[in-house]
């Protein structure tokens, strides 16, 4: 089987390469400075800043939702979500986002929360589950 | 500390199951030693059979402690004994019984036990079955088995400082899991409450789509048990037939478990798709890929001797895969990359170790038994059928290596962490385009192949003799392909190149396939399976490009946003709708008719009509999507999807959002409570202006509105349209007209409002105006304005017949009549009921009291003249005289009766949901090309069974 051996090889030089190209969708996250330097579609992570103002209005638009995030190297600015406020938004302990910075403003076009598991400690969740 | 005695603790389901799981282990770890000394000592038959006796016995009854934990977990869920932490974390009192099993494979156990029930299953089948090869295979199985159920076992040893921890036991107490205060209490079981099931669980799909699942999990450790069989005992050739029925019978289910949880998130979840590439999907996809490379080379091996090797190897690694996907899902490393993976354990280590065993121990036997694995002298030929498949395999191999390879990003990232913490983990900006890229590529290349392979012929010697044949239907076939093509992009977009060569593959497969089937069918039924898969999977390629490359937003967004690209314009799909009023989108007008609420499930109801071109409606349907409330109403916890299925295509429909006075009765409260009511009372005929400010936030500025309320009249009959009579209701309705002027447009409304004391309870029936966003109500004091009690009153009484007049406080009253079971609007009659009212007259208006007897206790209603002061019981009456007695007080005049109406401005309407749309066209044809796909892998597996020239002993 010779000649399936040399395709073998072949065929697994072409997927690591494929694989080596992969790098080039990949990202590290960004942070807002990193985001408007390039300008390009970047992922950021970062924390809700619940002391500045947060708009939902679906009365206005239901497609924008604008808030406060601060990214890992501190810096904050206001990220618009072009959907809903997702659930459960204020319970989040970090948000991931993609999308790009316009001006001042970090277009986001997907979100990512990670919110704490249910219970932070266990006494919470005994009194939980002895709620009736 | 003393020991307390607590009470009401079920311990029983607890000392069973702590057994039955210790004797699963070392029951399993006899079978593995027995069954791996009896294939040891193969070569003497007696001594080889004892160990096989013992091995089959040990086996027999792992199998039963298997079963008797699950009876356990089963009987302490369906009791709901909240004392086990199994229990509480999965079952509540709201749990409907038949999501029983979706609690019970909920958790991590539970799953395991899912496996390891399928994997005794199997192993009995195997005991029954395998003959010669059952020492092996079974041994293979058993220490799987044993690995599985390590992780249940919950042991704790402790070297020193270091304690390890091996698996979590399903079976122990919430006690022994968790401190807390409430263990003082030795009653402490009738205070516990479940957490009951994640709704998103809480679908029949997820009754049926994880056994499915698992089974095909499950069974992917036969092929791998008969490969490892292979090495192990030499006979290289002979393992390859049970083998590959084996496999058939793993690819078909596994791929049945994968669609089923396709069709779970198309059904139940709301992110309006089948196919996300998550990573807990590329998991379970990657090895079944793998499974299928494997069948492919089986079949070479079988026909021609070649590719043993390659069979081997994919096996081993499909089953090592499986591994894997179990150790990605379960350790926490996906972590925030997925939506659906398994949160920590603490079971890592030992999902490593299970991992790296598997691996070597594959690894190992490969290398040992490398050369002993028989090769053909010579080569297959460029032109024959086996080179292409094996081409077809290694294109498989390719696509589980790249998805592999992406997916396992979170795991290169955690390497770099524990070599370097401070470094940033690196991650897919879009991991949905970035494997279709790939994927499709893949999709097109398998098309053609599975298509043309099928015209050439195994072992070809002489080629030129078949090629008149071979370019004759391959000509067809392109030309047809071309046709369908043609008439599929008249249905369909397929803008780039590729699209368009993935539609041709599609129908390239398909064509050839049929084509085949009718010449080959009656040579040999064997061709049915392989063409039922393949001509499934040519039309699924055209499913998937119709469905997924073409779906089409229907909820398009309305408001302008300036500067974003199209992409992000295309990603605001959410429009609003109000209650009643109609919405045009694309070519459909749909309206939100209105919502129902059973238990903590809210069903919306959206009518959708399908305009054509000239504005007619050519089609009407209504769709349900709902929302799942919390416990208590204090939040949403899921939104389901709806969609109307029709034969060509989906519209699917998803609730986004809800008013936040519609999420949460906390809210609502606090927002009722936050609206600044005045209170103006108002007699009929009256009404009364004020004003109030609104401030304009995005413009700075405000804008000074004035309202009129007035008050047309009140009744007591409460005709408020949401209203709906009880039995004992005592209340009011009253027309109000309201009227707004400043603004752009002047508004003028006419509201009806209504307040109702049900069983000492107050409900209001208030009139939100959204036009100017006002809310009206009848306040609650109107009841002390509208009730005068009779403690309060100074009855005077008086026996009177009819038509007789008497007199009180200088009011003269006549006794008119009596009124046999009249209706009067201050009682309502109840079945069995007897009633007599007495109809007063005192200047020229009238009062009925009643005497009633319900359930032979004699009561009666009072009845009042309010302008002149006068309220009147009938006591009692006498029928051999025909006497009433009256009991007759007046109080001075009133004023006429003001209604107090609480009015708010500045209440914003709350009667709007927003939602999402999107039509998939084709979508049938997906799930009927990955289905049969799937039904074609348990075709042949029949057909290799009950072939008997097939089943012939080699």
């Amino acid at each position: 089987m010779k000649k399936s051996y040399i395709l073998a090889v072949l065929l697994v030089i072409i997927a690591v390469v494929l694989l080596f190209q992969t790098g080039n969708a990949t990202s590290e996250y960004a942070n807002f400075s990193k985001a408007a330097e390039t300008g390009d579609k970047v992922q950021l992570v970062g924390t809700y800043v619940k002391d500045k103002p947060t708009v939902y209005d679906p009365l206005t638009d239901p497609n924008y939702f604008s808030f406060f995030l601060e990214d890992l190297s501190g810096t904050e600015r206001e990220v618009v979500l072009l959907m809903g406020k997702p659930q459960d938004f204020e319970m989040s302990e970090s948000i991931v986002l993609t999308g790009r910075m316009q001006d001042e403003r970090f277009i986001a076009s997907d979100i990512q929360m990670k919110c704490p598991s249910k219970y932070k400690d266990e006494e919470e969740m005994i009194k939980n589950l002895t709620e009736s | 500390m003393e020991e307390i005695q607590y009470i009401n603790e079920h311990l029983g389901p607890r000392y069973v199951g702590h057994f039955a799981i210790l004797l699963a282990f070392f029951a399993g770890i006899l079978s593995m030693v027995s069954y791996f000394l009896a294939t040891q000592y193969r070569g003497e038959v007696l001594r080889s059979r004892s160990w096989q006796r013992l091995g089959q016995l040990s086996f027999l009854a792992h199998g039963a402690a298997v079963f008797t934990v699950i009876g356990c977990i089963f009987y302490a869920m369906l009791n709901q004994y909240y004392e086990y932490q199994y229990v509480t974390a999965h079952v509540d009192g709201q749990l409907q019984q038949r999501y029983i099993f979706s609690a019970f494979w909920e958790g991590q156990e539970g799953s395991f036990l899912l496996w390891t029930f399928w994997h005794v299953i199997l192993g009995y089948v195997l005991m029954v079955t395998a003959r010669s090869w059952e020492k092996p295979v079974m041994a293979v199985v058993c220490s799987v088995q044993v690995v599985i159920v390590s992780m249940l076992l919950g042991v704790h040893f402790g070297f020193g400082d270091f304690l390890l921890k091996l698996g979590s036991n399903p079976m122990l107490l919430l006690r022994e899991t968790v401190n807390a205060p409430i263990f003082q209490q030795a009653d402490y079981v009738s205070l516990l409450r479940g957490n009951g099931l994640n709704p998103s669980l809480q679908n029949y799909w997820m009754t049926i789509h994880p056994p499915t699942l698992f089974l095909g999990f499950a069974s992917t450790v036969v092929p791998f048990a008969y490969a490892v069989a292979g090495l192990w005992t030499g006979r290289h050739r002979e393992w390859l037939r049970p083998g590959l029925k084996w496999s058939l019978f793993s690819a078909g289910i596994l791929g049945i478990g994968i669609l089923m949880g396709a069709a779970w998130a198309y059904e139940a979840l709301n992110f309006g798709g089948y196919w996300a590439w998550d990573p807990v999907e590329n998991t379970s996809l990657v090895p079944w890929l793998m499974l299928v490379a494997g069948i492919h080379t089986n079949l070479i091996s079988r026909a021609t001797g070649q590719g043993i090797r390659a069979t081997y190897m994919f096996y081993l690694g499909t089953f090592v895969l499986i591994v894997y996907s179990t150790f990605l899902t379960r350790s926490g490393v996906l972590g925030d990359t997925s939506v659906h993976a398994f949160t920590e354990m603490g079971l890592e280590a030992q999902l490593l170790f299970f991992l790296v065993f598997y691996f070597l121990l594959s690894l190992g036997l490969v290398i040992w038994r490398w050369s002993h694995i028989p090769v053909p002298e010579q080569e297959e030929a460029t032109s024959s059928r086996e080179f292409w498949m094996f081409i077809g395999s290694l294109t498989l191999f390719m696509s589980a290596i790249l998805i592999t390879g992406s997916t396992s990003l979170p795991v290169y990232n955690e390497i770099r962490e524990w070599i370097n913490p401070v470094y940033d983990g690196l991650t897919l900006t879009d991991p949905e385009a970035h494997h279709n890229r790939f994927q499709i590529w893949i999709g097109i290349f398998i098309g053609l192949m599975s298509g043309g392979a099928q015209y050439l012929r195994w072992r070809e010697r002489n080629f030129r003799q078949h090629a008149k044949y071979f370019a004759l239907h391959t000509g067809l076939a392109i030309l047809a392909a071309g046709v369908l093509t043609f008439l599929t992009l008249l249905w369909i977009q397929a803008p780039t190149f590729v699209f368009k060569a993935m539609i041709f593959a599609g129908w390239f497969g398909v064509w050839t396939n049929l084509d085949y089937l009718l010449f080959f069918i009656r040579k040999d039924p064997k061709v049915a399976g392989s063409v039922i898969s393949h001509l499934g999977f040519g039309i699924m390629l055209v499913g998937i490009m119709a469905s997924s490359g073409n779906k089409r937003t229907i909820s398009q967004n309305q408001f302008l946003m300036e500067g974003l690209t199209e992409d992000e314009q295309l990603a605001r799909t959410t429009v609003r709708l109000y209650e009643g009023v109609p919405l045009g989108m694309e070519d459909y007008v749909i309206t939100y008719t209105g919502d129902t609420i059973e238990g903590m499930n809210r069903k919306y109801r959206v009518d959708y009509e399908r305009m054509n071109d000239s504005g007619k409606v050519v089609e009407t349907f209504q769709l349900e999507p709902n929302v799942l409330y919390d416990k208590g109403f204090e939040k949403i916890a899921i939104t389901n999807p709806s969609t109307k299925h029709y034969w060509n295509r989906d519209v699917f429909t998803v609730i986004m959002g809800l008013p936040p006075e519609e999420q949460s009765v906390k809210v609502r409260q606090e927002t009722e409570d936050s609206l600044q009511y005045r209170l103006l009372p108002l007699a009929p005929g009256e009404d009364v202006s004020f004003r109030d400010t609104v401030s304009i936030p995005q413009r700075n500025t405000s804008i000074i509105y004035t309202y009129t309320v007035g008050l047309e009249d009140f009744r007591r009959q409460i005709d408020h349209p949401e209203y709906s009579f009880e039995p004992g209701d005592i209340g009011l309705a009253a027309t109000v007209r309201a009227l707004r002027s400043g603004g752009i447009a002047n508004h003028d409304t006419t509201a009806t409002v209504a307040i109702v004391l049900r069983e000492g309870l107050l409900y209001h029936y208030p009139a939100q105006i959204n036009d100017m966003s006002l809310r009206i109500k009848i306040d609650e004091s109107v009841f002390e304005r509208l009730l005068v009690k009779d403690d309060d009153l100074d009855y005077d009484e008086f026996v009177v017949e009819p038509g007789s007049t008497f007199t009180v406080d200088g009011q003269q009253i006549t006794f008119r009549q009596f009124i046999s079971q009249p209706q009067v609007d201050h009682f309502s009659a109840k079945d069995g009921d007897i009633w007599v009212s007495a109809l007063l007259e005192a200047d020229g208006q009238t009062m009925q009291p009643v005497f009633l007897i319900r359930g032979n206790q004699p009561s009666g209603v009072r009845d009042e003249i309010r302008d002149l002061g006068l309220y009147a019981h009938l006591t009692s009456l006498n029928p051999e005289t025909n006497e009433a007695t009256l009991r007759v007080a007046k109080i001075r005049s009133q004023a006429p009766l003001q209604i107090p109406l609480a009015v708010a401005p500045r209440s914003y309407r709350t009667d709007y949901i927003t939602l999402q749309a999107i039509e998939f066209p084709g979508i049938n044809l997906f799930w009927f090309g990955s289905t049969s796909m799937m039904l074609g892998l348990l075709i042949s597996m029949v057909i290799r069974m009950r072939d008997k020239r097939l089943n012939a002993p080699e």
